[in-house]
């Protein structure tokens, strides 16, 4: 059986880090 | 190659070095300390990472989605695409003609 799609999506945040 | 070009499903693509991968609750998260981003696939972008771990051509990695999930070709076709040109600007991917 196959699975349900969702549309593949990107998050991209810029974070501040030694 | 340069990745300035558009995708296409005769590319090959494969995963770029250099990010810290990990899965949190089924999503797959990457950290590029160079850059200083923090990006998020999701699960379905995390499957398609893990396919991509070994270079693939952009249509097999259609046809391999196709198996898996309840989708047309066409929407897969154009949603993946859009999905790896994004990956590509962010230099996740690296994007090669097949013959090179």
């Amino acid at each position: 059986m196959k699975k349900e799609w969702s549309k593949p999506e990107l998050e991209v945040l810029d974070v501040k880090m030694m | 190659m340069s990745n300035k070009q558009a995708i296409s499903l005769k590319l090959i693509v494969s995963q770029s070095a250099g990010n810290l991968v990990s899965d949190m609750d089924g999503e797959k998260v990457m950290l590029n300390i160079d850059k200083g981003k923090y990006y998020n696939l999701g699960q379905l972008g995390g499957v398609i990472w893990e396919l991509v771990e070994q270079p693939m051509a952009v249509q097999e990695l259609v046809s391999t989605l196709c198996s898996l999930y309840q989708v047309e070709q066409s929407e897969c076709e154009n949603q993946v695409i859009e999905f790896l040109e994004k990956l590509m600007q962010e230099g996740l991917i690296q994007v090669k003609n097949f013959s090179s």
